[in-house]
């Protein structure tokens, strides 16, 4: 029975589910293929829902509702139209092809047309044929054992913690007001207190930003020993923000079949090159972008166009990967790692494959993740990894470069993933004061010291992220800045969604920009 | 193919040197005819100085530069004296930090900050070696593998590395202005 077409149907409770009570009375026909889940309201099913059908393995997805003025709850419809949007939009960058997952209203007497409407959605899918999806295991929840813990703990040197609590004076989240502390973390550890909520809750609750790790007098490398506790007793996505959608997105990728479409955006003027020995890698920009839509209106794929732009300048026409996939650093970090191999392999792989001799990217964390993550994991990838920054920095040391005037005053966010990589907190300083703006003063809290932007990986987002992401905009504002310049889509995307707050918006609201836009929007040459 | 290519500057700022390892891989490694004369005298003690090049694939018969194809300056004095030696076509490099000029000169002028580019590699009088880089970037006068070697034969022994450097950041700044001035060229037609 393997071969046999999977379809989920989402069946509203309202007037479609009695169009098909009618179908199930009078015996008709249903296409077998279909699998019937009733639900309280076509509005309910996030994007995050509808996308986890496909990653476990669903041909097709039907979300059925009532009409949008016939909606019991009022607004149903409507938000189940921008969710089926914006998840076809993400299905349409897979390659999976927005046609798989279907939407429609019934009216409860209309069940000839809900009957003909399945069987031509049945027959349309056996048409696209079976999904190249492979469903991903899934981490089971597993109780952390003392073996492990302690073979973890070693590892990271858990056990020289001195109990000092510089970590947790220094840490954002415990600062932001949270019960959160590293150090306790780290005595629940040593006194094998393993099953206590400091361990189970609060491991998840960590930014990995290494703050603590800077300031620890006895080097315990938290982030990593973090890294190892989530992987070695997986929560089953109880602390995923966005229920998991991204983790699902993720996971969905391992999958080697996938005829992913990640370029298919990028404008004309761009120029590329398939036979260059240097590869752009993008990220998963556009994924974000198309997820957040309907909310944030955020725009993270200016950064990789102007990255290529900033490429195009200096006159390298890298290639790029059509079926690019995510590197995989938010599975690692948030205790997926057998998942994070196999998407890791199959991008090296792929990268391998295309002769690629330097991998260029703009994002800290695809950077990281393929400069430290992959070779900690045994993954060799056999070419150099550079940062935008690095490339743009050498290119503009040889001299005849200059910037036009930017009339803005500017601060700068450091991205925890850059300023703790080989990049640092000076090579983006060092660009920054290239550009001929009409003032860069720095927050507060800056460089090596930063401020998160109060969420890594997707996972244990809650209201003292929103509490650190104020704090870090008021601190932006207190500058006296217009536009704040940051170096990560992450950055962009935690701290615009701060600025949502209708009651803080006119304090903490601020322009945003990506370091690498701006470059690539004032450079010219001279001389 | 003839080159006269005329150094000026200051005494102690290694010009005679310049001269003398642009010649050398003129002659050594590109294997063309070289004259090579400098400036003698109370210059050398800190005025005005100058090294005079001749490069050929035919036999010299004077040695002495008349018109200049390529004039090098980095220093104030040797500008205002050696100025009107230039060729109507010829190239103009000045040290930008070391020469204020500001007139329009027909052909091509390059104002390169090698002073100051040698400061930031940590020593000043390496300017000389950032020049002969540029020089070699934006004149076909010597051959870049010529000029590598004899850079490194000519240097004091144990600082060929940071003397390597120093010619290398001077080459790609004039690889960059080349660059540059040909967008420039192409973005106003």
């Amino acid at each position: 029975m393997n071969d046999e077409l999977k379809i989920v149907l989402f069946l509203c409770n309202w007037s479609p589910h009695a169009a098909y009570q009618t179908l199930q009375d009078t015996l008709a026909p249903l296409p077998v293929e279909i699998r019937m889940i009733r639900i309280p309201c076509s509005g309910r099913i996030t994007k995050s829902l509808l996308f986890k059908a496909f990653e476990t393995g669903a041909d097709g997805v039907v979300l059925l509702g009532c009409e949008a003025g016939a909606c019991r709850y009022g607004i149903g419809t409507r938000v189940a139209q921008r969710n089926i949007g914006d998840t076809r939009g993400i299905l349409d960058l897979l390659g999976l092809g927005e046609e798989r997952l279907g939407f429609a209203s019934f009216n409860p007497d209309q069940h000839l047309e809900l009957l003909a409407y399945l069987t031509a959605f049945r027959n349309k899918i056996e048409e696209l044929g079976k999904t190249p999806v492979v469903p991903a295991s899934r981490a089971k929840e597993v109780a952390l054992s003392a073996g492990s813990a302690a073979s973890i703990s070693a590892a990271h040197n858990v056990y020289v913690c001195q109990d000092c609590g510089k970590c947790s004076s220094a840490c954002p989240v415990a600062l932001s007001g949270k019960e959160f502390s590293p150090r306790a973390i780290a005595n629940a550890v040593a006194t094998g207190d393993l099953d206590s909520p400091v361990i189970r809750e609060d491991i998840w609750s960590c930014l990995t930003c290494g703050l603590c790790y800077d300031r620890c007098p006895s080097a315990v490398s938290f982030p990593e020993f973090i890294k190892d506790m989530r992987c070695a007793t997986p929560a089953n996505g109880k602390f995923n923000a966005h229920e998991g959608f991204f983790h699902s997105l993720m996971r969905a990728m391992t999958s080697p079949g996938l005829p992913v479409e990640h370029w298919k955006w990028l404008p004309s003027d761009i120029q590329t090159d398939t036979n260059s020995k240097i590869l752009f890698f993008g990220g998963c920009a556009p994924y974000f972008d198309t997820f957040f839509k309907n909310h944030l209106g955020i725009s993270t794929s200016d950064i990789l166009v102007d990255a290529l732009r900033l490429m195009n300048f200096f006159d390298i026409r890298p290639a790029i990967l059509q079926n690019e996939r995510c590197c995989g650093h938010d599975l690692l970090w948030s205790g997926d790692r057998e998942n994070f191999i196999k998407l890791a392999r199959l991008n090296v792989e792929l990268i391998s494959a295309m002769g690629t001799q330097e991998l260029v990217t703009a994002c800290p964390e695809c950077y990281r993740a393929f400069s430290r993550d992959y070779p900690e994991n045994g993954i060799k990838t056999g070419f150099k990894v550079t940062h935008i920054f690095e490339l743009a920095e050498a290119e503009i040391g040889k001299g005849a470069v200059g910037f036009t005037k930017l009339n803005r005053k500017i601060t700068y966010q450091d991205p925890c993933r850059l300023s703790r990589t080989q990049a640092g907190c000076e090579l983006p300083r060092g660009l920054l004061k290239r550009l001929k703006v009409a003032d860069f003063t720095e927050m507060r809290d800056r460089g090596a010291s930063s401020l998160c932007c109060g969420n890594c990986a997707w996972t244990g987002c809650d209201s003292y992220s929103k509490a650190m992401q104020v704090n870090r905009l008021r601190q932006a504002r207190e500058t006296g800045a217009n536009l704040l310049v940051t170096a990560c889509p992450k950055c962009q995307i935690h701290l615009r969604c701060a600025m949502e707050d209708p009651f803080l918006e006119n304090e903490i609201r601020m322009e945003m920009i990506d370091l690498t836009s701006i470059l690539a929007k004032t450079i010219q040459w001279e001389g | 193919m003839r080159k006269e290519i005329l150094i000026t500057g200051l005494g102690g700022q290694g010009i005679v040197l310049a001269g003398q390892v642009l010649g050398m891989a003129a002659c050594l490694a590109d294997h063309l005819e070289t004259s090579f004369t400098q400036s003698y005298g109370p210059e050398a003690r800190g005025g005005a100085c100058s090294a005079q090049l001749i490069i050929s694939d035919k036999p010299i018969h004077y040695p002495y530069v008349r018109e200049a194809d390529i004039l090098v300056c980095m220093s104030q004095g040797g500008y205002e004296k050696y100025r009107p030696m230039l060729k109507d076509e010829g190239t103009l490099i000045i040290d930008q930090d070391m020469v204020r000029s500001g007139e329009a000169v027909p052909g091509d002028v390059f104002s390169v900050p090698a002073t100051r580019m040698a400061e930031e590699l940590g020593r000043k009088m390496m300017a000389n070696i950032v020049m002969l880089g540029f020089v070699t970037s934006v004149t076909s006068a010597v051959s870049l593998e010529g000029m590598l070697s004899s850079v490194a034969d000519s240097v004091p022994k144990g600082t060929e590395k940071t003397n390597i450097a120093a010619f290398n950041k001077g080459y790609d700044l004039g690889q960059a202005m080349l660059k540059a001035r040909m967008k420039k060229a192409a973005a106003r037609h």
